[in-house]
């Protein structure tokens, strides 16, 4: 993956795409925050995904699982009364990177193949379970939200109810999980996983544990999956099944393969093109999974590197 | 007793029905060495085309005929128009591929068919119940227990005894070898593709009576079949005969003694051969 | 100096099904012995080789490394041991850059592959061992390179500095001259007694060449059908009747 945050027009442009999008709730109808809302934390999904699939090589169709676990930790303490809204986000966030490490342990033992297999599995084995057990996760109806603590900083509290503070937290929350994802990716870890992805056997044989590394990606990718899941709890003020069916874990595959999995953002820019793509589509018909099948056939096919990846690589030669 | 003769059966049938889709997947990975996520929408389309066949000619047997030849049908304009240019790029595409697939044909059914579910009834011959015990039990079930033994044995034949058969083996093992000894590969290709759909189709027209036909059979189908083949170890015939039979007592029992919990059981098994025998009970090594 | 041999084997045995393809083999390499194994095609080396490497363990026999035994331990293990194989296939990292390729043994090595929030160019002392491997063995230029884009001679030069970056004991060397031209052949000999020269590494290779396993090796194990057929100092080997009937029928073994 080529690295391109040393250009300056780079630069300038992300400080400029940040500034925006910290003012827009400010000066653009609220409509929109909600709308961007949404949009961030897709993204984040969409980038937890590819830590999986862009940068260790690995193709799971079960994040969804862990995006819901994220939702459902912290509505069931929220509706027990814990007022740390960090504290929530946190279990939200440690629940589903356990839950990860748990299932990414069954998981990393067999490649590729099995290895989609198994994940859509156990992916649907959590929708199931939230699905099913009523007493705890209010089954098909969900667990929906009356109120959502406020943020408690030193001094002050704010309060999540005005959707432009929400906005900005979640704006926050997102940005935060991109910049860890960002060092990640840069860390020696980074260029292990990529190591994992290109040739797994050199790699045992320069001594690394593969299915440790691999577990270690799944678990972290599960835990931002839960984050970005804890947000859209919050963003939501409800917990839903929905979340959890591989239909929904389709989502990040289907951004991050538009945006382009080759390149760091990919994944975000497919998210925002997602979402303009279920705008339109659901203005018209209710059928909007056959339109992204049918939208994601021939970007597989003749456009591996999704919109983002592709352009790049023509700014490239 | 007899609850136990009930559910014995009840998880025989589903089992067999059950392996008629795996043995399809199966033997589609271990020749092409694609794993078609879209399986289940062929399970689902055998079942609605039969279903739309009995609505213009009152025959099951019909539909049972026509439907999966459809289904078969499509699965050749797949492969060549859209698999084949697939075949030497990583696995994760190939994978996409099919799950895109998946998307269209499962939405297709839903908006040609509508989102609610159908009723399908057996045929006369194989209507009603027989007694068995104080109670009676479904003939058509009992039905579904015969034939799938018959038509694993008759795949079995063909794969072991026929010349087809072992060429098709040989092409799953190595592929440049066959194109060495004037094998055509590419036709061999759509053909066992064309197979594993019609076998996928043929599962979900026979389980059409058995169970209603609706827009989500596809989804929970194609999760207990990858469930089957990695159990039973991909690529085998026996490992889908076991696996499906095993999973299908499974859920029959699980009922019983189970209670609602009874959905997490196939994931249970799942996770005990993952952590116990990984390559599955007939599995090669990995 | 220790007499505990480097590497120990006790019959050894693998066989694929009912294929036995290689059986009962037992030898020893003192520590910094150049040593090669060499044998008609189908013989069994690169099965004895996976073996030893961790690759997959034998189905019979025992392996023993400086003394411990590693016999079916996974192949990341043996190399934390400090035992390293290249392969007949060029196995590196393509679309990494040399220098990459290096680092990643060495940030194992140091156990700094789980660092997860520093940035990679901080590792500076690890940048500086990459590139000592590198010039050491000659390519040093062509650091920022992605290995995959190098002529075929220099991708096996990356392979072997992948192999060496970690200063292993005992590296074991699938046909390090496969597909070389004459001149790259006699780099690699170069190299090879250089590095078992200055670090005390054994090396323990097969090869097609004959030139240049009579070239390094100091004793020759021979292979055929499985079985350790002769040992010996090249002169034992070359004069060997039974090792020239195996390989070419009673003519004369070419060096």
């Amino acid at each position: 993956m080529k690295n391109h945050s040393g250009r300056p027009k780079t630069v300038i442009f992300f400080i400029f795409l940040i500034g925006f999008l910290i003012g827009c709730p400010f000066f653009l109808p609220t409509y929109w925050t909600f709308i961007f809302g949404e949009i961030l934390i897709m993204a984040l999904f969409a980038m937890s995904f590819n830590l999986l699939l862009g940068y260790s090589g690995l193709l799971s169709f079960g994040q969804a699982g862990f995006f819901g676990v994220g939702a459902y930790v912290v509505a069931l303490l929220i509706l027990k009364g814990w007022q740390s809204l960090t504290l929530i986000m946190l279990a939200g966030t440690i629940s589903a990177a356990l839950a990860a490490a748990v299932i990414g342990y069954l998981c990393v033992r067999r490649d590729e193949i099995y290895f989609a297999m198994i994940t859509l599995g156990f992916g649907m084995m959590l929708f199931t379970i939230a699905h099913n057990w009523i007493e705890l996760t209010g089954g098909s109806d969900g667990l929906p939200l009356a109120v959502i603590p406020a943020l408690k900083l030193p001094g002050f509290e704010l309060s999540l109810f005005d959707p432009r503070i929400m906005y900005l937290f979640i704006l926050f929350v997102v940005l935060a999980g991109i910049f860890f994802l960002w060092r990640l990716v840069r860390s020696p870890f980074g260029l292990i996983l990529t190591a994992a992805r290109e040739n797994k056997e050199r790699l045992a044989f320069v001594g690394a544990d593969v299915r440790l590394v691999r577990l270690t990606a799944f678990t972290i990718a599960g835990g931002l999956a839960g984050l970005s899941g804890a947000l859209f709890c919050l963003f939501n003020s409800m917990a839903t099944p929905g979340f959890m069916h591989w239909s929904y874990s389709a989502r990040p595959i289907l951004m991050t393969i538009l945006g382009g999995s080759g390149v760091f953002l990919g994944p975000a820019f497919g998210a925002v093109v997602f979402f303009l793509l279920e705008q339109v589509i659901t203005n018209v018909t209710d059928n909007w999974m056959i339109f992204l099948g049918a939208i994601l056939i021939p970007v597989v096919i003749f456009f591996p590197q999704g919109i983002l990846g592709t352009l790049v690589k023509h700014f490239d030669r | 007793m007899e609850s136990l003769v009930t559910n014995l059966l009840n998880g025989l049938s589903w089992g067999m029905l059950l392996f008629l889709i795996s043995v399809g997947l199966t033997t589609v990975f271990g020749v092409l060495g694609i794993l078609n996520f879209a399986h289940g929408s062929f399970f689902m389309l055998g079942a609605y085309l039969c279903m739309q066949v009995m609505h213009v000619v009152p025959s099951f047997w019909l539909g049972i005929l026509i439907g999966p030849l459809a289904v078969a049908l499509l699965g050749i304009v797949i492969e060549k128009f859209l698999l084949r240019r697939v075949y030497d790029r990583d696995v994760s595409f190939q994978l996409l591929l099919t799950f895109a697939i998946l998307l269209v044909l499962d939405d297709a059914v839903r908006i040609i068919w509508g989102a609610g579910y159908h009723v399908v009834d057996a045929p006369k011959i194989l209507a009603g119940t027989i007694p068995l015990f104080s109670h009676s039990y479904p003939v058509y079930r009992i039905f579904l227990i015969i034939i799938g033994p018959l038509i694993g044995i008759a795949l079995w034949s063909f794969f072991h005894f026929t010349r087809w058969g072992r060429i098709i083996r040989a092409a799953a093992v190595d592929r440049e070898m066959a194109e060495g000894i004037g094998i055509r590969v590419p036709l061999l290709f759509t053909a066992v593709f064309a197979f594993g759909s019609w076998l996928a189709a043929l599962g979900g027209a026979l389980a059409a009576p058995h169970q209603s036909v609706a827009p989500s059979m596809g989804e929970s189908i194609i999760i207990e079949s990858f469930i089957v083949v990695v159990i039973g170890g991909m690529g085998s015939f026996p490992g889908a005969f076991v696996g499906a039979l095993l999973l299908g007592l499974l859920e029959s029992f699980g009922t019983v003694f189970a209670g609602r919990a009874q959905m997490a059981l196939p994931y249970i098994l799942l996770a005990l051969v993952l952590l116990i025998r990984p390559r599955g009970f007939f599995g090669r090594e990995a | 100096m220790t007499d505990v041999p480097i590497l120990k084997i006790e019959h050894l045995g693998h066989s694929y099904g009912k294929f036995q393809v290689i059986d009962d083999i037992s030898l020893a390499i003192p520590p910094g012995e150049l040593t090669a194994l060499i044998g008609p095609n189908g013989a069994g080396k690169t099965t004895f080789y996976n073996v030893v490497s961790g690759r997959f363990p034998p189905r019979r026999g025992k392996v023993f490394f400086a003394g411990r035994e590693i016999t079916g331990k996974p192949a990341h293990k043996i190399v934390s041991l400090g035992l390293l194989r290249s392969f007949q296939i060029t196995n590196i990292f393509p679309e990494l850059s040399v220098r990459e390729n290096v680092l990643i043994p060495l940030l194992l090595q140091q156990r700094r592959g789980y660092t997860f929030l520093r940035p990679l160019k901080k590792e500076k002392d690890l940048y500086r061992k990459a590139d000592d491997v590198l010039s050491k063995i000659g390519i040093l230029d062509a650091a920022d390179q992605p290995a995959g884009e190098l002529a075929y001679g220099d991708k096996r030069l990356v392979e072997m500095a992948i192999v060496l970056a970690r200063r292993p004991k005992l590296v074991l060397l699938d046909e390090p001259t496969a597909g070389m031209n004459p001149e790259e052949t006699e780099r690699m000999i170069r190299l090879i007694k250089e590095l078992a020269e200055r670090f005390g590494t054994t090396f323990f290779l097969t090869e097609h060449d004959m030139k240049v396993v009579f070239s390094i090796a100091k004793r020759i194990f021979v292979l055929y059908q499985g079985g350790l057929l002769a040992t010996g100092t090249p002169e034992e080997i070359r004069a060997n009747p039974q090792v020239r009937e195996a390989y070419l029928g009673g003519g004369t073994i070419q060096c």
